[in-house]
């Protein structure tokens, strides 16, 4: 395995993420109660026996870099290979912010050339998945094909103009891809996961760039699938999956995690997901602590009612609160006869004493950082 | 290697056999704790905290778990190129091997790895406690008083001072005698078990020990009382804290029950002084719809269908629907299945109470089932009772 290298890139498009991305990457985004997006893929690659993960940083790359700090959470702070935390850069070659993945591909040449896996497997951020990759990469071996695309029957991630999308024929060859259709009309749901040669990428990067192409989706795999020169084969992911791509994607997702099956499909015990760790204490429930359907994170201390919501790590919940539907993240504080519904607080919110704040299901209320309500 | 000011030893090798079925597969100082650590979380993060970077943990039972549990010493942030946590088991010497005999014995054995890091101070300390100390403050506290030794110490009770070896001190704090169990306590401050040396001195004792035979080479008996019959400077040290030995089945139940009365005794949000563990690397836990929970601890893992009232929950516990779980500590990765109760008992890792079964009693001692015992469907444990593999009903 460890003849695979990982490189993620965080630049993803997130303008219906409002609030919630003003000052961090899809890849930051805390999900799931104690987790980062970011967590589930260097997971799932770490997991795979990938020991070389790169991470390209786009915008916003402090909490990022905050997160992953040494890679050690995840075992990469080896002496061999381990994380490469790659932000823009001004030289001759980086003109600092990438205009896009060719581009930061392109930027990043230096350390896909010193890297010395044969193979390398290229995702992007904006898609929660846990995924077995050693089968992903042992079938890329084994079929010979140039790239291997992964891609998930899931209906819900499909999108209209959002999202790229393939059909396979019965031997597994990539028949056909579509970038961004007003409404998809192929089958599958590609997940911008992908695995080839890091050479083969090298050149098709190189090649990009000089023709002034961006999108990885529409200048690269579009023509190589439709010219027929090239092999592309699928491998098709059958776990969980979620795309991240607006604020109610992100809402659905964590109270999706609310249900066992998800729970158990996406927590196996063969795929652990590392994070780094914040040592916590227990949650604590108060004596008229009501809670049901929900998931709590260690540091918590619950004495109000808390119903289908998700509550990240240290969140207080004060006597008669009332909490339905929400997710509070880290260190979140809603005060005594205050009434939530519908609402995602970002860290450090604090609803106070009496307040009452119902969104609509659909469109739940974002309260920002540190904002006092 | 670079000299240290300050090297500490912790006593890792205690059995802690009264703690029955609890530590018949591990060492006292790995037995789970507070829903998310081990005894020995304590000590180590306490070292971390005051900054003491170089421990030596001195096993010798059941090691296996504890050296696992340790590994490079990362959650304490001791995994350091200069010092860092090692573990010290007993090892063969070119004049015959030895098991550590005595907590004296334990460190004389490991003098060489002392001496590597040439300290001025070492500090003993016990894996048995729980509590928060700034092992620094000691420190500091040792050198003005220009001390040989200091010995931590806390006020007990009066009418239980007959149970703790007791420091007998003039108004400066200088020890004058040491009382192991008195009949007629003089004092009620209580041994700790955590003594601050100076090096050079201590090591002369440790020598000396060593050469007399009828030295049963412990601190309590042998190096204290020698270090006063010789005069040296000896002071105690007040501490005044949260401070709980979780020797026994009922101390252990006790101090898990403490952490639900409010305020908390010991606080653990304390930013400043967090305790460390190891990290299971587990999703939030889930509350499911019908369960009941009041008054508890519950840590990352755990999934509850049932009702949980003033109870403690470690890790990747699952308590099942219509299960009833009530004043009890249960470990890491047990499961209580379907309309099983549970009353003040001690439920152990990964222990299985199976459906219908009930465990303890509403008063009464502490019922205990042990590390990965499964409980049949349909059985009772009495209070008290201790159930192990080889229990039959």
């Amino acid at each position: 395995m460890k003849n695979v290298m990982g490189v993620i890139y965080t630049g993803d498009s997130d303008a219906r993420l409002r609030e919630l991305t003003m000052t961090r990457a899809i890849a930051a985004l805390p999900v799931a109660g104690r987790y980062r997006v970011i967590d589930f893929l260097v997971s799932s690659m770490v997991n795979s026996g990938i020991k070389n993960v790169g991470i390209i940083m786009q915008k916003n790359y402090h909490s990022l870099m905050d997160h992953l700090g040494s890679g050690k959470e995840w075992d990469l702070h080896g002496k061999h290979d381990g994380l490469y935390v790659l932000p823009p850069f001004l030289t001759r070659e980086n003109v600092g912010v990438y205009s896009g993945i060719l581009d930061a591909l392109r930027s990043n040449s230096n350390y896909l050339t010193r890297s010395k896996q044969e193979y390398l497997l290229l995702s992007n951020s904006d898609i929660i998945y846990n995924a077995h990759l050693d089968e992903m990469i042992q079938l890329h071996r084994d079929s010979g094909a140039d790239i291997t695309l992964m891609y998930t029957r899931d209906p819900s991630m499909r999108r209209n103009e959002y999202g790229s999308y393939i059909s396979v024929d019965e031997s597994g060859n990539v028949t056909d891809i579509e970038v961004e259709p007003t409404e998809p009309t192929l089958e599958y749901s590609f997940m911008d996961v992908m695995i080839m040669k890091r050479e083969f990428l090298r050149q098709v990067v190189d090649k990009g760039v000089a023709h002034g192409h961006h999108s990885m989706n529409r200048d690269i795999l579009m023509p190589i699938i439709q010219e027929g020169h090239c092999r592309v084969n699928a491998w098709e992911y059958t776990g969980p999956c979620w795309r991240m791509d607006s604020v109610q994607s992100f809402f659905r997702f964590n109270l999706d995690v609310l249900d066992a099956e998800n729970r158990k499909r996406l927590f196996t015990n063969d795929l652990p997901v590392y994070t780094k760790v914040r040592d916590e204490m227990p949650a604590r429930y108060g004596e008229n602590a009501s809670i049901i359907n929900s998931m709590v994170a260690d540091g918590c201390i619950i004495e109000g009612t808390v119903e289908n919501s998700i509550l990240f790590r240290g969140v207080r919940i004060a006597p008669d609160a009332h909490v339905k539907n929400c997710i509070i993240m880290q260190d979140g504080q809603v005060h005594s006869s205050a009434f939530i519904e519908n609402c995602i607080l970002d860290k450090q919110a604090t609803i106070k004493r009496n307040a009452k704040l119902i969104g609509p299901a659909a469109y739940p209320i974002v309260i920002a950082k540190n904002v006092v309500i | 290697m670079k000299k240290k000011t300050c090297v500490a030893m912790l006593l890792a090798g205690g059995q802690g056999s009264r703690l029955g079925v609890l530590t018949k597969t591990v060492a006292k100082p790995a037995v789970p704790y507070g829903g998310k650590y081990r005894i020995i979380d304590f000590p180590l993060s306490n070292c971390a905290n005051s900054g003491i970077d170089t421990v030596g943990v001195l096993t010798q039972y059941q090691p296996l778990e504890l050296n696992a549990y340790i590994g490079s010493g990362a959650p304490w942030d001791l995994d350091l190129t200069n010092g860092g946590v090692f573990v010290l088991p007993p090892y063969q010497k070119a004049k015959g091997s030895d098991w550590y005999r005595g907590t004296a014995n334990a460190i004389y054995q490991n003098m060489a790895f002392i001496e590597q890091y040439q300290p001025d101070y070492v500090l003993v300390l016990s894996g048995d406690h729980i509590y928060k100390m700034d092992y620094n403050a000691m420190l500091n506290y040792h050198i003005r008083k220009g001390a040989d030794a200091t010995i931590a110490v806390r006020p007990v009770p009066w009418e239980e001072a007959s149970r703790f070896g007791i420091m007998n001190t003039d108004a400066d704090n200088n020890i004058i005698e040491f009382e192991e169990k008195p009949k007629n306590p003089k004092s009620n401050k209580a041994s700790m078990g955590i003594y601050m040396f100076t090096w050079a001195k201590l090591r002369d004792y440790l020598i000396a020990d060593e050469a007399d035979k009828k030295s049963s080479n412990d601190f309590g008996k042998n190096i204290i009382p020698a270090m006063l019959a010789d005069k040296q400077v000896m002071v105690s040290y007040d501490f005044e804290g949260y401070w709980k030995d979780v020797g026994t089945i009922e101390s252990l139940w006790e101090a898990n029950m403490d952490l639900l009365s409010q305020p908390m005794p010991i606080d653990l949000h304390e930013k400043q002084w967090r305790i460390f563990a190891r990290n299971p690397g587990l999703a939030p836990h889930y509350i499911a719809k019908g369960a009941v929970v009041s008054d508890s601890l519950i840590t990352e893992g755990c999934e509850v269908h049932g009702n949980v009232k003033h109870s403690v929950l470690f890790a990747g516990v699952t308590i099942e629907e219509g299960a009833e779980i009530v004043d009890a500590v249960v470990m890491p990765h047990a499961v209580v299945r379907r309309g099983a109760v549970v009353r003040r008992s001690i439920i152990a890792e990964g222990a299985i109470v199976g459906p219908g079964s009930i465990v303890g009693e509403e008063t009464g001692n502490i019922a205990v089932v042990g590390h990965s015992v499964t409980l049949p469907a349909g059985v009772k444990v009495a209070a008290g009772q201790q159930v192990d593999e080889e229990t039959t009903f």
